[in-house]
């Protein structure tokens, strides 16, 4: 549909390559930038769930950690009653729901008459909350975790959680606080008060914990080990540090080591074969216990990669209707243009009347238009008017052909010209530069006596043909009264300068032979000289005319001259067509060429000397154009007979 | 009436003959603890019908916290029992005359450590420190080195755990190399940031796990002990080249009986215990108690006060495999 080179074609991949330009820097920008803020809002997320739920937690740890801190308050109070005691623990579990068990257990033998163990507990039994005393050979609780601990570092101590004794499941850990007594006036360690706490409620409140799709929460021990997690497998079995053996996974050491040491972070971890993913981590405030939230990077990220995929989808339809769009619209537009070229073409062919496609905007298109309906006028005038001038030019052209014609015919032309002389041989050329030219020669016979001139108007064209033809007409008419060549020149010269509007002049040369002496008249009116060739090789020019051209003056005196010719002498009479011809660099033809020709063609009879001259004017010049006309007329003179 | 009868004192003697033979293949084992890879030998043979193939029909029971195994074996719930070496001889000198049938453990995997940053890096370091200590029965043996070095330590009894030490309530923690030294490793605790003392490189390199039945067992099924240990040692070569279906195993069963378990630790435990079997260069066969290290352990145990006097190498040790030689 759209071609290659076409202008919709480069419009459209213009359009579409900026587009995709400024669409791929847009929406980079926006995917780091969304990245970076939904990076930064997960954190936010996840920190906050974490500490969301370790404030829950605590609002459960906190209150229960008071009750056995009183308890070891009450205990330094005495005397005790050690019955009463039964009952103290079964008011703290019947009155608190998340307390399992609350024990006050003594040191061995505290109390002599009750023997080696002394522990008052109660715990939870179904809905009953049952009572006993601790203690016994398979149950040294003196050495246990609960009791030993506190009372080896003297403050309170919450446990590692543990499945309670033959209980089944319940996984519980439990509070000790130690108390102490005045014995002898010393404060001696007396025993430990504790609470036992079902883990249940915590596994309850970390396991609410969700975050994005399968993002969750669990909870580890102060010696890393999994107290709660979706993987129930993991609880009480797998610490951190186990798995970081079994999966060959050191993160979850350093995790571990964290928080040991109380550090919370939030990091990118992967686990060998497992995907990429984010983890939160903190220890309670209580204890060393630790809250992890825990969710796979690529969820993080999955509404943004929907969200991308839904703008690229868009992006690409939209780029689809872009294209076909601004194809229609660039269509629509350049379509003119398609009309305007074959408009164009059908009046390159003449027709200028054709019919251009109609425009209706008012845009460049319509410019477009108007400049061509300009130009259509335009071009039917100018042509009409060249029609006109042609037809004018074709008329002046024929006409001149004509006056050439004319002007070829007043000058002699057919050699040799009197065949029954044999004293006179002779030949002459004109070739004009243009139609009709300046230059002219001429001769004639009368009474014994050979008459032969030769001239050159100055300009050109039909003006000096005129004048020339004047001048010819003048000198035979004026010949026919006047014998001497003074006589004739100044005649000439008189009827020419008379009614000469115009100041044209002529540069005149007139011989007259009488050719039963030899001898030769002549007057030269600023012509060039012409050259005298003897038999002998001896070639010279005449001396240079002292006399102005004709037309000038009407009075001028002008001098005759006269020479004898001798048998075989030549004489070469020409315009200064041929000695200043110029060549392309304008260099002139010049005399010296000019008579250096002449002297190798000496013996050559006249029309020879005239052609050669002639070829190696025009070889001199080569193409560059004729400028002035040329005329060439040699004499030869074969004596008295 | 006549025949009636005859027919049910017919049944009943059948029934008597078939218990009496299904008691001469039946056996009972306990181990000394809950199960775990220390054991291994003995799951293997059980799960991959070792002791079956020996014409034997073994149960294993597990000691609890009210009944130990010395006291399965005196009450006759189990016919044989796994003890450490100088648990059994204290035992025997208090009345119980048991005797060894096999020797398993060739070594003692018992050490004390200290954190590095509490500076305890000698022996004696350890004068006037608080030393965490089992009353597991086999404490005799670190009290017998610290007091072989005249050092007055403070002994602080500990039940189970490694917890106390962790939490700094205790300079010094005697461990056994195969379990809790690996456990505070499974704490967080790195390797480098302990310093080790091992028994064994004090002169104290007494063996532990072994073997124990009543001398009547021994007496009247010394065949059915003889294939018991034949197939014992079977398992334990099978649990040594198979390692992940063994601790596989192990982690398992100790599911099932509700005992915390991961497979890092018991990797671990089997490795170690497969360490300790190894006779090394006494010159004696495997499952075979070497006299001198018999006699270390009574001098030990005398030199503590723990027992009077001893029944003599060859009272105690009575192996049952055909190939050892007392």
């Amino acid at each position: 549909m759209i071609k290659k080179n076409s202008l919709s074609f480069r419009i459209i991949s213009h359009v579409l390559a900026i587009t995709v330009f400024l669409f791929v820097v847009i929406i980079s920008f926006n995917y780091y930038y969304s990245r970076t803020t939904i990076k930064e809002s997960a954190t936010e997320n996840a920190i906050f769930l974490a500490n969301n739920t370790v404030a829950k937690i605590e609002q459960i740890l906190q209150p229960m950690e008071k009750i056995p801190a009183m308890v070891a308050a009450l205990m330094e109070v005495q005397p005790i009653d050690r019955d009463s005691l039964f009952r103290i623990v079964k008011a703290i579990v019947e009155n608190n729901e998340t307390i399992y068990g609350a024990a006050i257990a003594f040191e061995p033998g505290f109390f002599p008459e009750k023997g080696r163990y002394f522990a008052p507990y109660a715990y939870r039994d179904g809905d009953q909350v049952e009572t006993m005393s601790l203690g016994g050979q398979h149950y040294e609780y003196f050495f246990m975790d609960w009791y030993q601990i506190p009372k080896m570092l003297n403050r309170p101590y919450w446990t590692e959680p543990y499945f309670d004794e033959g209980g089944g499941n319940q996984l519980m850990a439990t509070f000790s606080v130690p108390f102490y007594q005045i014995i002898n006036g010393e404060r001696t360690f007396a025993g430990i008060a504790t609470v036992d706490l079902d883990l249940d409620w915590l596994t309850d409140i970390v396991s609410e914990v969700k975050i994005f799709e399968s993002g969750y929460a669990f909870m580890l021990s102060g010696n890393g080990m999994a107290v709660t997690h979706p993987d129930r497998t993991m609880i009480m079995n797998k610490s951190v540090y186990s798995n970081a053996e079994e999966w060959n996974a050191p993160i979850l050491r350093e995790i571990g080591r964290d928080l040991r040491e109380g550090i919370s972070r939030f990091r990118e971890y992967q686990l060998p074969g497992r995907a990429n993913s984010w983890i939160y981590y903190r220890n309670l405030d209580s204890n060393l216990w630790a809250i992890a939230v825990v969710f796979p990077d690529k969820e993080m990220f999955a509404e943004l990669h929907r969200m991308g995929t839904i703008i690229i989808s868009l992006f690409i339809l939209g780029l689809i209707l872009l294209t076909m769009s601004t194809a229609g619209i660039v269509n629509r537009l350049a379509s003119p243009l398609a009309h305007f070229a074959d408009s164009a073409r059908t009046i390159a062919n003449g027709h200028f009347d054709q019919k251009l496609p109609e425009i209706k905007t008012k845009d460049e298109m319509k410019e477009l238009h108007d400049a061509f309906s300009h130009m259509q006028d335009e071009l039917a005038r100018y042509v009409v008017n060249l029609k006109e001038t042609t037809a004018a030019k074709e008329k002046i052209e024929s006409e001149l052909r004509i006056a050439r014609e004319i002007q070829m015919a007043m000058i002699p032309h057919s050699f040799p010209p009197f065949p029954d002389l044999p004293q006179i041989d002779l030949y002459a050329i004109l070739r004009s530069a243009k139609e009709v030219g300046g230059d002219l020669y001429d001769f004639f016979m009368i009474d014994k006596r050979f008459y032969f001139a030769i001239g050159d108007v100055s300009g050109k064209g039909v003006p000096a043909s005129l004048f020339m033809a004047v001048t010819r007409t003048l000198l035979r008419s004026i010949a026919d009264k006047e014998s001497s060549a003074k006589g004739i020149m100044e005649g000439l010269n008189k009827s020419l300068a008379s009614n000469n509007e115009s100041n044209m002049f002529v540069t005149f040369f007139l011989g007259i032979i009488d050719l039963r002496t030899g001898i030769m008249q002549y007057a030269n009116a600023g012509h060039n000289p012409p050259v005298i060739i003897k038999p002998d090789g001896q070639v010279r020019m005449f001396d240079k005319a002292k006399a102005i051209p004709l037309g000038l003056f009407e009075d001028f005196d002008f001098p005759e001259l006269s020479l004898q010719l001798n048998e075989g002498d030549k004489i070469f009479a020409y315009t200064d067509g041929v000695n200043e011809a110029e060549n392309q660099q304008e260099e002139l033809f010049g005399d010296d060429r000019m008579l250096h020709i002449i002297q190798q063609n000496r013996d050559k009879h006249p029309k020879e000397l005239i052609l050669h001259l002639e070829e190696a004017v025009l070889s001199f010049v080569n193409d560059h154009t004729q400028s002035d006309d040329i005329t060439m007329m040699t004499i030869l003179y074969n004596g008295k007979t | 009436m006549r025949p009636y009868k005859t027919v049910m004192l017919s049944i009943l003697l059948l029934l008597m003959v078939a218990m009496t033979y299904a008691q001469v293949n039946k056996l009972v084992f306990s181990p000394h603890w809950l199960p775990q890879a220390q054991f291994a030998g003995y799951y293997v043979a059980q799960d991959q019908g070792f002791y079956e193939e020996a014409g034997l029909d073994v149960e294993i029971i597990h000691p609890s916290v009210t009944v130990n195994a010395l006291e399965h074996l005196k009450s006759g719930t189990a016919d044989i029992i796994s003890l450490f070496l100088v648990t059994a001889l204290t035992a025997r000198s208090e009345g119980l005359e048991l005797v060894n049938i096999a020797q398993f453990s060739q070594h003692s995997a018992i050490m004390m450590v200290s954190m590095k940053s509490s500076g305890i890096e000698t022996l004696q370091d350890f004068d006037g420190k608080k030393i965490g200590i089992w009353m597991s029965g086999f404490e005799e043996v670190p009290k017998a080195l610290i007091n072989e070095y005249q050092l007055e330590v403070e002994w602080v009894p500990i039940l189970s755990s490694v917890n106390l030490f962790l939490m700094g309530g205790l300079d010094i923690m005697t461990v056994m190399y195969y379990n809790e030294y690996n456990v505070l490793y499974l704490s967080g605790i790195e390797r480098d940031e302990l310093n080790t003392f091992f028994l064994s490189d004090y002169g104290y390199d007494i063996p532990e796990d072994g073997l124990y039945v009543l001398p009547e067992t021994l007496k009247e099924r010394e065949d059915d002990l003889g294939k018991f240990v034949q197939a014992t040692q079977k398992g334990w070569e099978y649990a040594a080249t198979n390692k992940e279906y063994t601790i596989d195993l192990v982690v398992n069963l100790m599911r099932q009986q509700h005992v915390s378990s991961n497979k890092a630790h018991q990797a671990w435990m089997l490795d170690i215990v497969l360490e300790m079997q190894n006779i090394g260069e006494k010159p004696i066969k495997e499952t075979q108690l070497f006299i001198a290290d018999f006699e270390k352990a009574v001098s030990v145990l005398k030199e503590r006060g723990i027992i009077k006097g001893a029944c003599s190498y060859e009272m105690f040790f009575n192996p049952v495999m055909p190939d050892i030689q007392k």
